[in-house]
């Protein structure tokens, strides 16, 4: 993570020069056009290295292990895997954690909270300083000053409490208008009647130039000292200490009430995100049924659903896209780390494509599907009749032993070999039969009832059908027997 | 008892606190090393960590819009940095989390200076050490050694890297050490009053069988960090150097731009985690499979070009990106091993090691000693690395010939400082420093051992020698491990056979002895191991180790203790 490497490798380096090619059809390209000379004779040589260390190492048995090395490298690779990762190593808990976050608080609030009230204090003073019926007339002014917050006398300060400046007849004392108390004229700090309208009402649209707040004056701003002695002063002098809460309270409400465009852009994108692994969750146990020509679910829905989720994709990518673009439109462009931020953003959005592009591999045309369901019904009815004549076959045998022994016992006779195998999605467990009964064909039926629980449970109604119908069959076979035998 | 699991969980652990939203994550210098082991950029990318800053970095920008994970280790340093960060915030949000126990003090000063309320969270997250291997860690300190005492930072340091190791963990364990090392006798201690310290944190529902936290002292087995090394994560570090799962490869003739750092990270390349223990040989027939896999697949699919064909090549070699760069990564490191092995004759000078310290015949020793001594292509340090060897080997044979090898050395014109290392070696682990029996003269059942193993074959002429630290632990396992020598602190003792252990050696470990840690716990089933050292070394990391320990004036040390 050092900041040499921060930079992220993404696409597909080719192996021999390492460049960073876009797409895998560019990678073959540029194979084939730059490597398919050279990378043979590197790949001899490669080759002749390793033979070469080879002998060396392993001396006469050389021959033997060469024989071997296709079953011993695949054995290595599924293998070692666990020779990395020690099995039952797996489950852990998190380490021990501690927090001060309580603590912390508890400090920080009752410190904070000094902070809140005297800021408040302030904002009711400015709120009135800054009033329609504030008055404007110079004299009534500064008694209109002092009756919302008490002023200091002039006696108490002799120096500027911020510089230490003692005053004299060009150092004259000045007095903060929120908290009455007296500096220097230096270190006085004006603020404008707009940023004070915004700092006592959230709302007040503020859009003046965004740095105007405090203004400070400077040594010979001799434009500011005229606009300030001009009547109806549309400045309120203020301290340091005043400054900094009101500053405080501003910054706070800023960060509260505005968001930058990267902030709605980005949280615009993770809804988009979330909503599409919402939409895979369901869309793609969908596309797995269909591929086996099941017909648990309608291919129009499929569709539909993949055509919603494309658009999503698409949504994600030109946001990100935007973002990724964010500010250079601007001359000087975004700051690096602005662009780093932004860069990642896009990066994670393309990531986020990439990783789920198995959900939009394509769905089985109408035709194909068709063909598919029809292959799947031809073989779960070749099933059921092979398992059918099993039990007749398990019958027939079933009934000679009976013949024969007749006071024997009959004990195996129900093992159960009838658990499928196949691969494709869902597979009956093998059940617990109560014997109620020796007899291999009412055993049959109980299994086959069990199974069309299980199918009815996961929702698998071609087989529930196929099942219902395989039972139907079984019983007329069985009831047919019955008669036969009690005639 | 998984360490690279242990940090992995503190991590997302973090980064989930957090909730959703862009993050900023601020660490440094050395909890960089510490996430930079266990996730790769891109991984942690996903999480939505896009930004990574270090807090001593001057000038950061502002960026309200990121949340701020903050990870630290709770120095003085790191605390005043944090304290000026919070209150001019850079950040929307803070979740602070230090990797060690942090003071009251601290929180206190920390929560003054957050004015601005930022902060949300500040917890203690004991990940402060660094996972190499899942059984592996390490605090990356080389220089523990002041004579025979540690410099009390030092010992500080280690002390809180491995009782983090513990608490991220959750172990209290009951703990053993070296007795013949007093810097055992001191970390055992010092860990023991952490543990004694921090009662509250250490209080968590014990298994039936206390795990054991063994301290050893590396001064017992001074040979094995001398080897060359066969398997490829160990010889990788002896040849190339490892640091941080990074290998510098600016030095390999005609080294295109790219590769001129690598990382090596079983976490993160299938292929390392299936041949990090893997020797030499199988490598090179493993790396060729890999290449040719790669050229069949990339050529057998010439007609990659609708999207559709590119989403179904992607289906069918989900790893093809991964690949396309792992091929070229270890084709490098393997070819550069091999040119260095034949460059410098190094199965010639493994072989002469490997039967200087595992066989006993020291005629036929210093004659193939004294051959590659005049060899060319023989490098120095190979030469310095034999004679040590020799040194300790043979440190009371009569027939020594120390004087005169160490003589030849200086006519090959290996430099003073190098040969000083040969009287070095045998005052930090000849005999006299030594609490166990290193070469097994004496253990019978260890010799023969050897000489059954002698007829094995071939394949294990350079790789005979075991390290100490095997019968340490095999004895420990079997419950017989000599309390004389290995005593417990404090009057409990374990009765039942041990489940956890965590070793650790003070002077650092080595790949070699995480491989066969690996092995015992392949081997043992019920038993895990977890292996750490102040450092882990290769030979030239050893040297600079045992060269700081030379430092200190003689009489400060060997002859201080004898008085
Ligand atoms: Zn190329
Ligand atoms: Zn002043
Ligand atoms: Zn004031």
């Amino acid at each position: 993570m050092s900041s040499q490497s921060s930079e992220i490798r993404e696409g597909f380096l080719c192996p021999m020069c390492m460049k960073d090619l876009g797409t895998v059809s560019q990678l073959q390209s540029h194979f084939e056009e730059s490597h398919s000379t050279e990378d043979k004779a590197t790949l001899n040589q490669l080759r002749g290295l390793f033979d070469r260390a080879k002998r060396k190492f392993l001396g006469d048995k050389e021959e033997v292990y060469v024989q071997d090395a296709q079953k011993v490298t695949s054995d290595t690779i599924s293998q070692s895997t666990s020779l990395y990762d020690v099995d039952y190593w797996q489950h852990q808990e998190t380490g021990v954690t501690h927090s001060w976050t309580d603590m912390f608080r508890g400090v920080r609030d009752t410190r904070v909270d000094k902070y809140v009230v005297e800021t408040n204090k302030l904002l009711i003073r400015l709120d009135k300083l800054i009033s329609q019926d504030a008055p404007t007339d110079s004299g009534k002014r500064k008694a209109f000053e002092k009756s919302v917050v008490m002023w200091m006398p002039d006696s108490d300060a002799k120096s500027c409490r911020y510089c230490g400046r003692s005053f004299n007849l060009t150092r004259r004392r000045h007095h903060c208008r929120l908290c009455g108390g007296i500096m220097c004229d230096r270190c006085s700090h004006f603020l404008t009647h707009a940023y004070a309208k915004k700092l006592t009402n959230p709302s007040y649209n503020f859009d003046g130039d965004k740095d105007v707040g405090f203004l400070k004056r400077s040594g010979s701003n001799s434009s500011l000292n005229s606009l300030f002695s001009t009547e109806g002063d549309p400045h309120i002098r203020s301290c340091d200490e005043c400054r900094k809460l009101l500053e405080r309270r501003d910054l706070q409400m800023e960060q509260r009430n505005t968001k930058t465009a990267i902030v709605l852009l980005y949280e615009k994108m993770k809804y988009c995100i979330e909503e599409c692994e919402k939409q895979l969750e369901s869309y793609l146990p969908m596309v797995e049924s269909l591929c086996v020509g099941e017909s648990t679910y309608s291919l129009r829905d499929a569709q539909r659903k993949r055509g919603e989720l494309v658009k999503k994709y698409e949504l994600i990518d030109q946001i990100s896209k935007r973002i990724s673009l964010l500010g250079s439109d601007k001359e000087e462009g975004p700051s690096v780390k602005q662009a780093l931020l932004q860069k990642s953003v896009r990066v994670y959005a393309s990531n986020f494509m990439q990783e789920n592009m198995m959900g939009l591999q394509n769905l089985p045309t109408e035709e194909q599907y068709d063909k598919l369901q029809k292959m799947r019904t031809a073989e779960i009815q070749k099933e059921i009749a092979l398992e059918r004549q099993a039990t007749l076959q398990a019958q027939e045998v079933e009934k000679k032993k009976a013949d024969k022994h007749v006071t024997t016992n009959k004990e195996e006779s129900g093992s159960q070999k009838h658990v499928r195998n196949r691969s494709i999605g869902w597979k009956p467990a093998e059940q617990n039969v109560t014997r109620d009964s020796d007899d291999p064909m009412v055993q049959q039926m109980d299994i086959i009832r069990g199974y069309i629980a299980q199918a009815k449970e996961a929702q698998k109604w071609d087989e529930v059908h196929m099942l219902e119908l395989n039972l139907k069959d079984l019983q007329m076979e069985y009831s047919s027997q019955q008669k036969s035998t009690w005639s | 008892m998984n360490v690279i699991l242990a940090i992995k969980q503190y991590i997302s652990k973090m980064i989930e606190d957090s909730g959703p939203g862009m993050k900023v994550l601020l660490m440094d210098k050395d909890t960089t090393s510490i996430v930079s082991m266990v996730y790769a950029q891109s991984e942690i990318l996903q999480k939505e960590v896009f930004l990574f800053e270090r807090i001593d970095s001057a000038g950061r920008e502002t960026m309200k819009h990121l949340k701020c994970i903050c990870f630290i280790r709770p120095t003085k340093e790191n605390v005043d940095l944090l304290a000026q960060e919070l209150r001019i915030s850079k950040y929307g949000q803070y979740y602070i989390y230090f990797s060690n126990v942090i003071s009251k003090q601290d929180v206190k000063s920390l929560a003054e200076a957050d004015d601005q309320e930022v902060v949300r969270e500040v917890q203690e997250f004991f990940g402060d050490y660094i996972a190499v291997n899942p059984h592996l860690f390490t605090l990356n300190i080389i220089g523990c050694y002041r004579g025979i005492d540690w410099p009390p930072s030092v010992l500080k340091r280690t002390s809180l890297g491995l009782s983090s190791v513990l608490l991220s963990l959750k172990k209290c364990p009951m703990i053993r050490y070296q007795n013949s090392s007093e810097m055992a006798q001191k970390l055992a201690d010092s860990i023991q009053q952490s543990i004694n310290k921090e009662a509250g944190l250490f209080d968590f529902r014990q298994p039936d069988v206390a795990p054991i936290l063994l301290i050893l002292d590396r001064s017992d087995d001074a040979v094995t960090p001398m080897l060359n090394q066969w398997t490829y994560q160990a010889m990788v570090h002896e040849l190339l150097e490892i640091n941080n799962n990074r290998v510098n490869l600016s030095q390999v003739p005609g080294i295109s731009k790219d590769l001129q750092e690598v990382v090596l990270s079983a976490e993160h390349d299938e292929f390392y985690a299936n041949n990090m223990y893997m020797n030499f040989g199988e490598i090179c027939n493993n790396i060729k499979e890999l290449m040719d896999e790669f050229q069949t697949k990339s050529k057998s699919r010439a007609k990659v070009e609708s999207i559709a064909d590119m989403k179904a090549f992607i289906e069918n070699y989900p790893q093809f990106k991964k690949m396309s760069g792992t091929v070229s990564k270890h084709v490098t490191v393997v070819g550069e091993l091999s040119r260095l092995v034949g460059k410098t004759s190094l199965l010639e000078v493994s072989e002469t090691e490997q039967e200087l310290v595992c066989k006993g015949d020291h005629s036929a020793s210093l004659q193939k000693i004294k051959t590659l001594l005049h060899d060319n292509k023989v490098q120095q340090i190979d030469k310095l690395r034999l004679v040590m060897l020799y040194a300790l080997r043979y440190e009371t044979h009569s027939n020594n010939d120390l004087s005169g090898l160490i003589d030849t050395l200086r006519k090959q014109g290996v430099s003073d400082k190098y040969r000083a290392c040969v009287n070095t070696i045998l005052d930090f682990g000849g005999k006299r420093s030594r609490g166990s029996d290193l070469f097994g003269s004496t253990d019978p059942v260890a010799f023969t051992k050897r000489f059954l193993k002698g007829l094995k074959g071939v394949e294990n002429v350079y790789t005979q020698h075991q390290p100490l630290l095997q019968s340490v632990l095999d004895q420990l396992i079997k419950g017989k491990l000599r309390e004389a020598a290995y005593p417990y602190l404090g009057k409990n003792l374990l009765r039942d056979r041990p489940q956890d252990i965590i070793v650790f050696m003070i002077g650092g470990t080595t790949f070699e002895e995480a491989y066969c840690v690996h092995q015992m716990n392949k081997s043992t089933p019920g038993v895990r191991i977890v292996l750490g050292g102040t450092a882990v070394h290769n030979f030239k990391s050893f040297l600079e180790e045992i060269q700081l320990y030379a430092q200190t004036p003689r009489s400060n040390r060997s002859d201080g203790m004898r008085r």
